[in-house]
């Protein structure tokens, strides 16, 4: 397994920080290894020449120094005598005699052919020149040098006098000068290594350290914090995109304000309409009793009209909706102020199913059932939550199967993850897959073409709203063999030690 | 994985640096003029019968030194035909220093003996054997006599 510092390394090496930290040490490395290069190839280069111009200057000088000593036209004495001048490895030839030691030990094969053509055009030429050449033998690199010996006038003509010498030069201490040389580079190169790390550290903290707060500030953006804000100093790019995301900031904060303030308003307008329409509801509801009552009890022929009474039921009968409507909107506009008030107790959701399904006489089509997963202690299903607020969820879900579903309508109730989950099944179709998503959208109508439905359409929305405020949740989803399936889930809740009635505001 | 290449490539350049340079064979390169100094024998003057500074080539098998020119030429023309202004001298060691350009020779003879033209005759000589072995053409000769001033000259048949 690999250590976990190499994991990070490996982790930082992907980010912008490695990417920096890599492309600045590389450049770095790369300027100071190009400079030591360029630094020994140039004294590599001297070293070399100055090498070559001191050996040709000593062979030139022991040459001249022993020449007129040595008998003209040469024997081979006098080719020894020469060649014993010039050094150890020397060799000396004249019209296919040769004396030669050392390095030319094998005679004339040992003299590199390139310099032999060049010291033969050489002794042709008016100004014969000293040559020389760098050559590879056993491994070892040597400096050959090469020149004809010249006969010269007392005027100072020079002609050729057939006499070549050639003499070689073990470079093994230039070579190890170089070695040294280019040690010396490659170390000054290695010691700019942690110093291009250090400074690649140094810079990227500069560059990343605004990001890093950039993204900090995004972070509360998201997470809602619209007054977050970052500094931005300098007039470099990264202060440019901190200026430019405050911005941002600022006219997403102005504009959340003035959406919170126009929901606020239309909130508030539904909730005073519901308000204003309830006083003269009550006083309407109550005048068309009383007409109800009086129609029902009226034998006199001339008023039975059957056409009044029909009238009289049916204003009874709207006024009453309109008054369960208005409740519904403003039990709404309390969810969406945020006033809802959650009054928690230990209830038994069987026993608050069963009161329910026998206040509003549906006991014939409701079977209520306890799921195979009984409590542990196999008593009663108890969560903490509000008595009335439980009573409206599952007055809503089984008024809506009986209304839109089919009778039996089945109440099951289990235990599940850490709550009490109650199922609502009806024997109905199912709910069409369209509409499924929509059914707890307010005054969505699953069948636009019944308008006058019953309820409110707000019914399921606001057994969702109830399901949220005690912590749980409200699905919706049709059983393989149909029939709709509501399940509100709510969780156990703590059991508090003091039965005082705990508000919770959504 | 860019990081790798980089580092890939620093390294080749850094390992191009190391091996790229060095003592690697090379080309043929020319450098300072080829030495001199051969030769069959020694150049001598002397004057013809019409008294004009003739050179003498002696098949001495080697050019020898400064010195032995000088010594050569003070032991005479021999049988050549040719004559000397020097007067005859049994001793023929001189002393020859050459500082730059500068030459002196210390002749065994009084400036009388020498005479002006056999004067002519010695740093002829010596710088031909000077110019022969290599030495510069521009080269002064001073010479200094045992009895009598110095003199120095260049030698009128030598360029």
């Amino acid at each position: 397994m690999m250590p976990s510092w190499m994991l990070r390394a490996l982790r930082a090496s992907s980010g912008l920080r490695g990417r920096l930290i890599g492309t600045f040490v590389a450049v770095m490395v790369l300027g100071a290894a190009a400079a030591a290069w360029a630094g020994v190839q140039q004294s590599t280069a001297s070293l070399i020449s100055s090498h070559t111009d001191s050996a040709a200057a000593d062979l030139i000088s022991r040459v001249t120094q022993v020449s007129p000593s040595v008998r003209y036209p040469p024997r081979q004495d006098s080719l020894d005598q020469l060649r014993n001048a010039v050094g150890v490895n020397a060799l000396v030839g004249f019209d296919g005699n040769t004396s030669s030691s050392g390095f030319f030990a094998s005679g004339w094969e040992s003299v590199p052919s390139d310099l032999r053509a060049a010291i033969t055009a050489q002794e042709r030429s008016d100004d014969a020149r000293v040559s020389t050449q760098r050559v590879e033998a056993d491994g070892t690199s040597w400096l050959v040098i090469g020149t004809p010996v010249m006969i010269t006038s007392p005027e100072g003509e020079r002609a050729p006098s057939g006499i070549e010498v050639y003499a070689a030069y073990d470079l093994t201490d230039v070579g190890q000068q170089v070695d040294a040389l280019v040690r010396g580079a490659a170390v000054t190169t290695a010691l700019v290594l942690p110093l291009a790390v250090l400074l690649a550290i140094l810079a990227s903290r500069s560059v990343l350290r605004p990001i890093a707060r950039l993204r900090a500030t995004a972070q509360s953006l998201a997470a809602g914090d619209l007054t977050a804000r970052s500094e931005s100093a300098g007039v470099d790019e990264l202060a440019q995109l901190t200026r430019t995301v405050n911005e941002m900031a600022e006219s997403l904060q102005s504009s959340m304000e003035s959406l919170a303030q126009m929901e606020e308003g239309s909130r508030r307008f539904a909730a005073d309409v519901s308000h204003e329409l309830r006083t003269p509801l009550s006083t309407l509801t109550a005048a068309v009793e009383v007409l109800h009552d009086v129609l029902a009890r009226a034998d006199h022929a001339d008023l039975s009209d059957d056409d009044a009474r029909e009238s009289a039921e049916l204003a009874f009968h709207e006024t009453q909706r309109l008054v369960a409507l208005v409740e519904d909107i403003m039990e709404v506009a309390r969810f969406d102020a945020g006033t809802t008030q959650v009054r928690r107790e230990t209830v038994d959701i069987a026993e608050v199913a069963r009161e329910c399904v026998s206040v509003r006489g549906w006991s014939d089509d409701v079977r209520i059932t306890r799921g195979p997963a009984r409590s542990a202690n196999g008593r009663s299903v108890t969560v903490r939550a509000d008595r009335a607020r439980l009573d409206v969820i599952l007055a809503n879900l089984i008024g809506n199967a009986l209304t839109h579903g089919r009778a039996p309508v089945h109440v099951e109730m289990s235990t599940r993850d850490g709550g009490v989950s109650v199922a609502v099944i009806d024997s109905g179709p199912g709910i069409p897959p369209d509409d499924l998503a929509h059914v707890f959208t307010r005054f969505y109508k699953a069948d636009t073409t019944r308008t006058r439905a019953h309820g409110s359409g707000l019914g399921l929305a606001i057994a969702r709203e109830n399901a949220l405020a005690h912590g749980g949740t409200l699905t919706a989803e049709n059983r393989d063999g149909g029939g709709a399936v509501f399940t509100l889930w709510l969780p156990l809740g703590e059991p508090d030690a003091s039965e005082t009635p705990e508000e919770d505001h959504r | 994985m860019r990081q790798r290449i980089v580092s890939a490539l620093a390294i080749g350049s850094i390992a191009l640096a190391l091996s790229g340079c060095g003592l690697g064979p090379s080309g043929v390169e020319q450098g300072a003029a080829a030495p001199t100094g051969v030769s069959a024998g020694m150049t001598l003057y002397f004057y013809d019968s019409s008294g004009t500074l003739t050179a003498q080539q002696r098949d001495t098998g080697r050019l020898g030194s400064v010195q032995d020119a000088i010594a050569l030429l003070l032991t005479g023309p021999g049988s050549s035909g040719l004559t000397t202004a020097l007067t005859p001298t049994t001793v023929t060691r001189t002393e020859v220093r050459l500082s730059g350009d500068q030459m002196s020779i210390v002749v065994p003879l009084t400036a009388t003996e020498a005479t002006d033209v056999g004067t002519d005759q010695i740093v002829c000589t010596a710088l031909a054997s000077h110019i022969q072995s290599g030495g510069s053409p521009d080269t002064t000769v001073t010479v200094h006599f045992t009895v009598g001033s110095d003199t120095t000259r260049t030698c009128p048949v030598l360029p």
